[in-house]
């Protein structure tokens, strides 16, 4: 049964058992909160979501006071500013002026609820409680003196974590979040979060601190690509770096979470050496730099008759990277395409939100190439899988796999050998061609995940020199060997891949939105 | 309980109204000596926990303790709400809460040490460090504080030779302020470790050191 | 008669016994009339139990005073789930020792207070929550719900009425906070002793996630004489709105302090001079506060009218609390005394809320700055208006308990604190 009340003035009509906090969200009025969260126990302790609720004796706490037929509530009237005021000046009383130094500054929310609403001055002349910075372990570091209390910290490791090794130490106002003595937060998997949910200062990332500005930052929508969960994240990025990522929040997927090994692993997108321009080798050991055409179509002068095909590709390529490879290898007379990826004994589950976990298969698009027929290769650590591939005497085409482990004569009996990378290793000094590719962060695109949910991701760098998106560059050639238009959008090239492909017929950019969308089959997890 | 060889004024007789012993006012003839097994368990988890003797590598839980413990147990629906009780047990063995007993008690609990430290350090009687043989609190609350229970503190420190909170170099006292012990009609009143001594005036404080000093043993 | 000294204008319905050692013991208990409510109350249906008690208008001891019928009636009276009763044995409220000497002289009288409730309620476990400093009543309280285990008045089919009820002694470990419901609760689950929100109500959502009540144990002692005497028996004391009778614990500057037994609406000023035998000293009354550190002070023209019981205490502009009336006289340094008060609140806030976790202790900061001589007076304008803050915005009310004295006490002795900022100047002695 819904129920209908007034918020603000508007008639808001929401299921029963919603609080007025959610509620009011859905007509844009965010009531400023603490230790709130949707993905969390409520104990409606700072305070802050006080409401004005006509009939009620005072103030009530909107994350848990659930919605009544015919309620009147004013969430900026005067009654319930002027007791967010008066609460953000307790708040305040013991509050560091460390925003000079403070991480969080710019995207801190006491910053943004005391600019707004708080006293301009506050009246506390007393010396401040003390509690100095305290290093938790993993890669958090906590600032005693700016935290708030709001317990969402605590809360996220015994409720969500399931794995309570935070706590309020003593009470009143010697309390304090500490860890057990020296564990810390040492072997947990999760702790990250705790960091993004910290609305103030108080809980740091050690790799971020005093990196960048958050207002220095852009944030651009993107895939974690460390597993085949698919965490939805944001990348932040300055100076064409990623500095930080972030998880973006998708109840379908990762809930409002992502997990350390994620969080951790970026610093890969920023490794500089980058191919930059299309380069030709003239068997002599040289290399000339060429542009696109040009290397475009000595490839495919080279390509005619030279024998069966086969690739290896990495299974951080998109979607759209793979329908784009698997149309070239068809395009020249068919072959094998084989993926390496690294795989983990075992999964780590969030055991308070179970669909999300850290996944056996440790890159993003694993189910993408299963599901284009790509076969696994190599080990568990991604190495070995090629010796069929090595001395392979026909057309060979590596996309993305860098062959750090592979010999220097990987590839010399090939008729043709084309290496697409970002960076270059031993191997791939025997390719004929080698043609700079952008990274996921550099393009736009989809993976497929776990579960089946094709995802999209967009860029947040600009890839270097002439590096160009694999589907657009194996599209122009598939272009030029077949009745295919060339790709001109991503888009272009996943509807390509959709009508070449029976689990993703009928899928479009617009379906799978910031949502993502499911395959239209079911997904064997493989080895699962 | 001993003989006191002085007047503990703070029990009926001087009021001369009642014809009391002291044993008789605190109960101590009735509750007798409560078994160490901690005797029906409905009554188990309460018990004095607060001793001048103690040892600090005791064993938790082994005998007649745990015996004590087994029985604790039974009384609640889960084992996390034995917690209070746990601890008090542990105190009463080891004098004091300290991080190694928390993970001890977390572990019989089935309980994070975290959460453990996080329940200990809330409450104000678990010791978190070890304190001396006796441990003085003086309520300072309104009540005593408006019959000079200031000047009983300072009369304390004094006879004890410590500072506030600290322990003495012998070992004996540590002395602290406390917060009302509900014996306001009996100003003012002081604990020292399980025991009450009420209408307590600063003239009696060297008698009340001089007699704790000489015990070996017993918590009166 | 209360202890340790007695008046003759008592009336004794609860302490009767106080002094008397041998109440303790079962045989002497049972002898003198003890547990025949309980056989009665065993006899009647649960709900039965409640409208006696609601005839009665016993209203909680603790200091909501709230009435116990009622209170009791809001328990599911289908029983799907665990029941419990909670005695809140936590007597922690600065000027209140009444339940500490229930407990040591009359124990039986409690747990059959209990017992009965547990009935009414459909309860079949008490935890009687007694507070950590209190080992003599504890020990007393357990040896005594032992004699009662052993002579079948707790346990399996009780005096064979079918019924089950456990009775389980816990001991608490020093914490105000405790005696608050919710903060009980969570303290009798092994938690940290911090409130919860209300809704949901005990009734609903309790003790173990299971419907619970509360009660003070001068409520629960209260029980067995409304039972075995009827509720009308029990409205010939008191008034109209505030029957029956209580225990007063008088502290403070009077020649008697102590506990007195007295119908509810006696004059205050009677039960100082009169009862209490009169200021000590001969020093004149400056201020009293009537229930408890946590109810505003009233000066000694207010206490002159002030009758003793809720209604009275509202009239006069403040509360009746747990009736403990700690009397000041004209020597007292209030600033010093209000500030030891709001020390204790900030000693034992739990921390959750922020303005009750930095508002107690920036008053008692401002205030200990005020008696150092260090003060402005724009800080009782921000103590006026920070306390008020303070008022209304948390999860429990001990935040609210810091601006009763806080402002009561600027109202009314301002020039006290003038004094002090103004000249440095103690009015007060002590």
């Amino acid at each position: 049964m819904p129920v209908t009340l007034t918020i603000d003035g508007q008639e808001v009509t929401v299921p029963k058992g919603t609080t007025i906090l959610e509620a009011a969200k859905t007509i844009g009025q965010q009531v400023p909160h603490y230790c709130y969260h949707p993905g969390m126990s409520s104990p409606a302790m700072c305070r802050l979501c006080l409401v004005e609720v006509e009939g009620a004796p005072k103030p009530m706490p909107s994350c848990v006071t659930t919605v009544m037929d015919g309620q009147v509530v004013h969430t900026q009237s005067e009654e319930a500013t002027a007791s967010r005021k008066a609460v953000l000046e307790f708040y305040l009383v013991n509050h560091p002026l460390d925003c000079p130094i403070c991480d969080m500054s710019g995207e801190c929310s006491l910053q943004d609820y005391v600019h707004e609403e708080g006293r301009d001055s506050g009246r506390s002349r007393e010396p401040k409680r003390v509690f100095g910075r305290d290093d938790f372990g993993g890669d958090v570091l906590f600032y005693g003196d700016r935290c708030v209390m709001c317990t969402r910290c605590v809360r996220f490791m015994s409720e969500v974590e399931q794995d309570t090794r935070l706590t309020v130490v003593d009470r009143g106002n010697r309390s304090v979040i500490d860890t057990f003595f020296e564990e810390g937060l040492d072997g947990t998997n999760w702790h990250g979060n705790i960091v993004d949910i910290c609305p103030v200062g108080a809980l740091v990332s050690k790799d971020f601190l005093h990196k960048a500005r958050a207002w220095d930052l852009e944030h651009t929508p993107s895939i974690c690509t460390s597993c085949s969960q698919g965490c939805n994240i944001d990348l932040h990025t300055r100076d064409n770096l990623v500095q930080r990522l972030k998880p973006r929040e998708n109840l379908d997927v990762n809930g409002w979470w992502m997990c350390d090994h994620g969080r951790e692993n970026y610093e890969w997108i920023n490794q500089g050496t980058r191919i930059e321009a299309p380069l030709v080798r003239d068997g002599n050991g040289g290399s000339k730099a060429v542009d696109w055409k040009e290397v475009l179509g000595a490839l495919l002068e080279q390509a005619n008759g030279a024998g069966a095909v086969k690739a290896v590709a990495s299974p951080l390529a998109s979607n759209e990277d793979l329908g784009a490879l698997k149309a070239l290898v068809e395009a020249l007379g068919g072959g094998e395409t084989v993926y390496r990826s690294a795989r983990a004994e075992e999964e780590i589950v969030l055991k308070g939100f179970p669909s999300l976990a850290r996944r056996k298969d440790l890159a993003a698009n694993t189910t993408g190439a299963e599901l284009m027929g790509l076969e696994r290769a190599g080990a568990d650590d991604a190495t070995g899988g090629l010796a069929d591939v090595a001395g392979h005497d026909g057309v060979l085409v590596v996309l993305g796999d860098a062959l750090e482990d592979q010999p220097a004569d990987f590839g010399k009996n090939a008729a043709l050998y084309v290496f697409l990378g970002s960076h270059e290793s031993e191997a791939s000094a025997n390719a004929s061609f080698v043609l700079p590719v952008t990274t996921f962060a550099e393009q736009e695109g989809t993976f497929t995940n776990v579960a089946g949910r094709v995802q999209r991701f967009w860029p947040g760098l600009q890839a270097p020199g002439m590096a160009r998106p694999p589907w657009l560059i194996l599209g122009a050639l598939v272009a030029e060997l077949t009745e295919a238009d060339l790709p001109r959008t991503a888009a272009d090239a996943f509807a390509a891949l959709a009508s070449a492909v029976p689990a993703f017929s009928g899928l479009t950019y617009d379906d799978i939105g910031t949502r993502g969308a499911l395959v239209n089959e079911p997904v064997q997890l493989s080895g699962d | 309980m001993s003989d006191v060889p002085f007047k503990n004024p703070g029990w009926a007789g001087n009021t001369g109204e009642f014809d009391l012993t002291e044993e008789e006012v605190r109960g101590d003839d009735f509750v007798g000596t409560r078994p160490l097994h901690g005797g029906h368990a409905s009554g188990a988890g309460t018990m004095p926990f607060m001793l001048p003797e103690t040892n600090p590598d005791a064993k938790l839980f082994e005998g007649e303790y745990q015996e004590r413990f087994d029985k604790i147990l039974t009384r609640y629906p889960d084992k996390q709400a034995a917690l209070l009780p746990t601890l008090a047990l542990t105190q009463e063995l080891r004098g004091y809460v300290s991080a190694a007993s928390m993970d001890r008690v977390a572990e019989l609990l089935g309980l994070s040490p975290a959460y453990v430290r996080g329940v200990t350090t809330f409450y104000t009687m678990y010791n978190k460090r070890p304190v001396g043989r006796h441990l003085v609190q003086v309520c300072t609350n309104i009540s005593c504080s408006l019959c000079g229970a200031d000047d009983v503190v300072e009369a304390f420190l004094r006879y004890t030779d410590t500072e506030l909170g600290e322990t003495s170099e012998d070992g004996n006292f540590t002395v602290i302020e406390a917060e009302c012990l509900a014996a306001c009609g009996f100003p003012t009143c002081v604990q020292i470790n399980s025991r009450y001594y009420e209408n307590v005036t600063p003239s009696e404080v060297p008698k009340i050191v001089e007699h704790l000093k000489a015990q070996t043993d017993g918590d009166s | 008669m209360a202890y340790p000294y007695v008046s003759d204008r008592e009336v004794r319905v609860l302490s009767t016994y106080f002094g008397d050692p041998k109440q303790r013991h079962i045989e002497t208990y049972v002898k003198r009339g003890g547990y025949s409510a309980l056989e009665k109350a065993l006899g009647m249906g649960p709900d039965d139990v409640v409208e006696i008690v609601k005839s009665s208008g016993l209203r909680g001891r603790g200091g909501a005073g709230f009435p116990t019928g009622v209170k009791w009636s809001f328990m599911p009276k289908e029983k799907k789930k665990a029941h419990y009763l909670l005695c809140n044995a936590d007597e922690s409220e600065p000027g209140t020792f009444k339940d500490r000497e229930l407990m040591r002289w009359d124990p039986h009288q409690l747990i059959e207070g209990c017992l009965i409730g547990a009935h009414a309620i459909r309860a079949q476990h008490v935890y009687i929550y007694c507070r950590g400093e209190f080992f003599e009543a504890n020990q007393v309280l357990a040896r005594a719900v032992e004699d009662a285990y052993a002579k079948g008045y707790i346990g399996e089919n009780i005096l064979d009425s079918g019924h089950d009820i456990e009775v389980t002694v816990h001991q608490g470990a020093g914490a105000y906070i405790c005696g608050e419901e919710t903060g009980m609760m969570n303290s009798l689950e092994g938690r940290r002793g911090e409130p919860r929100i209300k809704p949901p109500f005990p009734a609903a959502v309790g003790a173990f996630g299971k419907p619970s009540t509360i009660n003070n144990v001068e409520t629960l002692c209260a029980i067995p004489h409304i039972v075995k005497n009827g509720g009308e028996w029990y409205r010939q004391w008191g008034t109209e709105k505030s029957p029956g009778t209580k225990l007063f614990c008088v502290s403070g500057h009077v020649i008697k302090p102590g506990n007195y037994e007295l119908p509810l609406g006696f004059p205050l000023i009677e039960l100082i001079e009169d009862v209490c035998g009169g200021m000590k000293d001969g020093n004149a009354l400056k201020a009293v506060i009537p229930g408890g550190s946590s109810v505003p002070l009233i000066n000694a023209e207010e206490a002159r009218a002030c009758k003793l019981d809720y209604e009275g205490c509202v009239d006069v502009g403040t509360m009746l609390g747990c009736a403990s009336v700690i009397v000041m006289d004209e020597a007292t340094d209030i600033v010093k005394q209000v500030r030891r008060m709001v020390d204790f609140y900030a000693h034992e806030s739990c921390g959750q809320c922020t303005p009750c976790r930095e508002g107690t202790t920036w008053t008692a900061q401002i205030l200990r700055r005020i008696e150092n001589g260090k003060g402005t007076e724009d800080d009782l304008d921000t103590l006026m208006e920070m306390t008020q803050n303070m008022v209304g915005t948390t999860i429990c009310v001990l935040s609210d308990s810091v601006a009763a004295p806080v402002q009561s006490s600027i109202e009314k002795f301002r020039d006290e604190y003038l004094a002090l900022i103004r000249r440095g100047e103690r009015v007060g002695a002590a």
